[in-house]
């Protein structure tokens, strides 16, 4: 799961182009959107493209996402269990 | 004075005249239907095509089969043509013309199909990177007699052709020409179909604007034009206020309360000195997307109250055809106000907590006086009101008094370059790395010019901000391209088609600066600051600002990413010493 987590930061930090984070600046339990990092709702379609490209999951609809896109540990919960590579 | 609307022409998926497209409104025909010409893989997603091939568009315009044209040009070409025809401006040599035309992605359909040869077959400069949205007006005119027509391309996302109407009655108001065709054209593209999807706001049935379960929006396609001109004897409709205004809060999302389409509706209104309840219909700008329908609704029951007038989204007939969807729209309106009906809502069915009921449509209805509405991304959002020529005439005549008003001269308070990396070390000072993490070169230049030249001039909130640009988000929108082919059609980011938009500067502009008026982007190419500066002169000397800010930018590809790049920020101001 540690791993996982690792990952994860590293995709969004690529994905999202937040330039000048590094992994260790994401707090796996914080919340991604509002008042925690900060994230809105192009970034979360960003997320849905990574869970499609990298893991083959698949979300219709951007209402899917806001319970697994909470923080990366929620994210990394849900791709355990979904994950299909 | 009054500006009237003398002739009309459209092309749309309900129909390829005025005519025909009043009869399928009044059977309730929708022209959406499964993909037919865009060679597209998505075949899943139904959309609102013209009915007619390339080929065909190119027979009725008298066109050579053989020749490439991209079908925002035939489409607007046939339009333009039919509203030239119903005014009866055979002879314009003696007038002074203008050509002002909508358009998002322009050309995009031929750059698709040639893209991969351009690459390496030199004959093809024919077609360069045509982003360049301005080509398809200049082509227009071309095909339409309007060889000397000033021409003008405006690009402000789904807004865009409303926004020409506004800009070509502003030029009437000010009697800087005698005759204006404004309107807008977009032909269905592969970038946009893969970019709305990415968006994930395409539904996959037809779409059902302010309905519950309403899923999205169905792209469409099409072009609109009308003939402006002051005093006409026998106008169709009167254009009688509009206002152009910014929500100022999100790259492609509008906020909760609706505010910038709010400002545009009162500012139209107070424009025509109407009040809300003289609005008979409104033709909303209703995507069928979750957002834009709730976001909407706020704003109309803002403004009307409970006395809310009849209100319908055509876009369940038309698709959404972004930037031309303002323009078909005012058409529509048009024909509504001259037959005595209103069209009704397709694919409602159940009320959403907030959301307008919109009308069955009836007919046999008097609509003195309608209000069109127009967003686009980046919350350029654009309301204009029509009247019938012989309604009962507003308290104030607005058209006059802007005319007899005082003419303000203006002042370049500062002015601020932004061109090479060197410039850029400093952008922290204006940018967080979370404001600027969707960035590239080019936007993060003109955020640095705008917001020192601001700095410079002492102003922290423009009243207007208006941007120019040959070629837009050059290097976003190749980007999105490049991966759309890569991808064959999948998996695409976002973030680069939302960043790909011409009016993405001048929006962005507007959300960091908090600045919720006038908005508008000019692509018309070597002439796109010009006729920024031009625009911001209007604004300063008719009273509707007293500070402007105008970005001039551009950039050059090296090897698919930026290489050369350009910003250019003017502050003016409206100088007081006067």
């Amino acid at each position: 799961m540690e791993a996982l987590i690792e990952e994860l930061k590293k995709q969004i930090i690529e994905a999202l182009n937040l330039e000048e984070l590094t992994p260790e600046d994401i707090d796996a339990d914080a919340p991604l959107f509002g008042d925690g990092l900060g994230l809105d709702s192009i970034d979360a379609l960003e997320l849905i493209v990574i869970l499609d490209k990298k893991y083959g999951i698949r979300l219709s609809s951007p209402a899917e996402g806001k319970e697994i896109f909470k923080n990366v540990r929620s994210i990394a919960e849900y791709v355990q269990k979904a994950r299909k590579k | 004075m009054a500006v009237g609307i003398s002739g009309i022409g459209i092309v749309c998926a309900i129909g390829n005249d005025a005519a025909s497209v009043l009869g399928s409104l009044r059977r309730k025909e929708s022209g959406i239907a499964a993909m037919r010409y865009l060679p597209s893989i998505h075949k899943e997603l139904p959309v609102g095509e013209v009915k007619l091939s390339s080929q065909e568009m190119k027979r009725r315009l008298g066109l050579p089969a053989d020749r490439p044209v991209s079908r925002t040009t035939l489409m607007g070409a046939i339009a333009i043509r039919e509203a030239l025809a119903q005014a009866g401006l055979a002879d314009l040599s003696a007038r002074r013309v203008a050509l002002i035309s909508g358009t998002t992605v322009g050309v995009m359909d031929i750059t698709e199909t040639y893209y991969e040869r351009m690459k390496t077959d030199p004959s093809l400069e024919l077609f360069p990177h045509s982003n360049e949205c301005g080509r398809s007006t200049v082509e227009m005119a071309r095909l339409c007699g309007l060889d000397a027509a000033e021409c003008c391309t405006v690009s402000t996302a789904c807004s865009s052709s409303l926004n020409a109407i506004i800009l070509g009655a502003e030029m009437l108001r000010r009697d800087e020409v005698d005759v204006v065709i404004a309107g807008g054209s977009e032909a269905l593209s592969k970038l946009h179909l893969n970019g709305f999807n990415s968006l994930m706001i395409l539904d996959r049935q037809r779409c059902r604007p302010f309905d519950a379960d309403r899923a999205g929006l169905n792209l469409g396609e099409g072009a609109a034009y009308v003939v402006l001109q002051n005093d006409v004897p026998q106008p169709l409709a009167l254009v009688s206020g509009y206002a152009n205004r910014c929500d100022a809060f999100h790259q492609t999302a509008s906020s909760e309360n609706g505010e910038g389409a709010f400002l545009a509706m009162a500012g139209a209104l107070k424009m025509a000195g109407l009040r809300p309840q003289d609005i008979r219909y409104v033709n909303a700008h209703g995507t069928g997307t979750p957002n834009n329908d709730a976001s909407e609704s706020r704003a109309l029951r803002r403004i009307f109250g409970t006395e809310m007038p009849e209100v319908s989204s055509t876009k369940a007939y038309t698709g959404h055809a972004t930037s031309a969807s303002g323009s078909i729209e005012t058409v529509i309106c048009i024909l509504a106000m001259q037959h005595g009906f209103t069209p009704a809502s397709l694919g409602w069915e159940t009320p959403f907590e907030g959301g307008v009921i919109p009308t069955p449509g009836h007919d046999g209805v008097r609509l003195d006086h309608v209000l069109c509405n127009a967003f686009g991304f980046g919350g350029n959002d654009s309301a204009l009101i029509l009247s019938r020529p012989d309604a009962s005439a507003p308290q104030a005549s607005p058209s006059a008094a802007r005319a007899c008003a005082p003419d303000f001269s203006c002042r370049e308070a500062a002015r601020v370059r932004v061109d090479s990396d060197g410039q850029l070390s400093v952008l922290r000072d204006y940018l967080s790395p979370m404001e600027s993490r969707r960035m590239g070169k080019l936007l993060k230049a003109g955020h640095l010019s705008a917001l020192q030249a601001l700095q410079a001039a002492g102003i922290s909130r423009p009243d207007a901000i208006i941007s120019a640009t040959s070629r837009g988000m050059l290097e976003n929108s190749t980007l999105f391209l490049e991966e759309l082919i890569a991808n064959a059609e999948t998996l695409l980011k976002p973030t680069l088609f939302m960043q790909s938009t011409h009016n993405t500067l001048a929006s962005a502009l507007a959300i960091r600066t908090g600045c919720h008026g006038y908005n508008v982007t000019y692509s018309s190419g070597d002439e796109s600051a010009a006729w920024a500066l031009r625009d911001a002169r209007r604004l300063i000397a008719t009273g509707q600002a007293a500070s402007v800010l105008v970005v001039s930018f551009d950039e050059t590809l090296d090897g698919g990413r930026t290489g050369d790049y350009f910003a250019e920020s003017f502050v003016l101001i409206r100088d007081r010493d006067e």
